[in-house]
């Protein structure tokens, strides 16, 4: 094993990658949900758009990797790790709070998990790559 | 949704994300090859898109429109952003770059299937 890659090098850029299409999908399927039909489930659409926004902000600093962005991409992520074990856990236990799916409902299982696995990976290639 | 193109395009992104995971394997930057055929790729998706909205436009079905759109306008950005990427990403990145992506498009088309039968 050679010297280890920086934050946004080598399989860093894979979750750079990875995060960008979270991003994407979850601004763009927010922001037809607020639009179209907030009414329906306000909570859930409003957190969707929570979730959007840090998944941006997570893509950036990943991105960007220097050391203020490595605090901020930590900040994100783990707010991100929260988020989706705590709505995983009120979506399971009330489901009446969430009527309608949001990215983190159920741990994410609308997308694979993708959503609580991917806050682990985050963390751990925060902690692999730090200096 | 002409379903056999789709299955079509689902097949095209799964061979390209073989051929990636190829080059990832033996750790080979993505070459001209890989390349274009996901510019191709994006060509498909396309056409794709054309098609899915002149379907749209031609039934009064109820289904998720907006959504719809914004599926197939992403769709088409897939194939582009791993192209751009690797070009400019040289590493093996670079090809683990272009799996994922070829694999979560299939992942889209079959999205944007559903949303067209209303599910």
């Amino acid at each position: 094993m050679s010297k280890r890659p920086t934050l946004n090098e080598g399989f860093g850029r894979v979750l750079v990658v990875v995060y960008a299409i979270f991003a994407v999908a979850a601004v763009a399927r927010s922001t037809v949900q607020i639009i179209s039909r907030f009414d329906e489930a306000p909570v859930a659409y409003v957190l969707s758009a929570v979730a959007a926004a840090i998944y941006v902000v997570a893509t950036i600093a990943l991105a960007r990797g220097d050391k203020t962005s490595r605090s901020v991409a930590t900040v994100a992520i783990a707010i991100e790790m929260a988020g989706v074990v705590i709505v995983g856990i009120i979506s399971l236990l009330l489901p009446d709070a969430f009527p309608r799916a949001s990215v983190w409902s159920n741990f994410g299982s609308g997308y694979l998990f993708i959503p609580l696995v991917l806050p682990i990976v985050g963390l751990w290639w925060l902690r692999y790559t730090r200096v | 949704m002409t379903g056999i193109y789709a299955a079509a395009m689902i097949m095209v992104g799964l061979l390209i994300a073989a051929a990636a995971l190829v080059h990832l394997v033996i750790n080979k930057p993505v070459g001209a090859y890989l390349r274009w055929s996901l510019l191709a790729y994006s060509a498909m998706l396309v056409v794709f898109a054309i098609g899915g909205i002149v379907q749209m436009l031609g039934t009064d079905r109820a289904f998720a429109r907006a959504e719809f759109v914004g599926y197939l306008l992403t769709a088409v950005l897939f194939p582009v952003g791993a192209w751009w990427w690797s070009r400019n990403d040289r590493s093996r990145a670079g090809s683990a770059v272009v799996l994922v992506v070829a694999l979560v498009t299939p992942v889209l088309i079959v999205r944007i299937q559903q949303v067209w039968a209303g599910v």
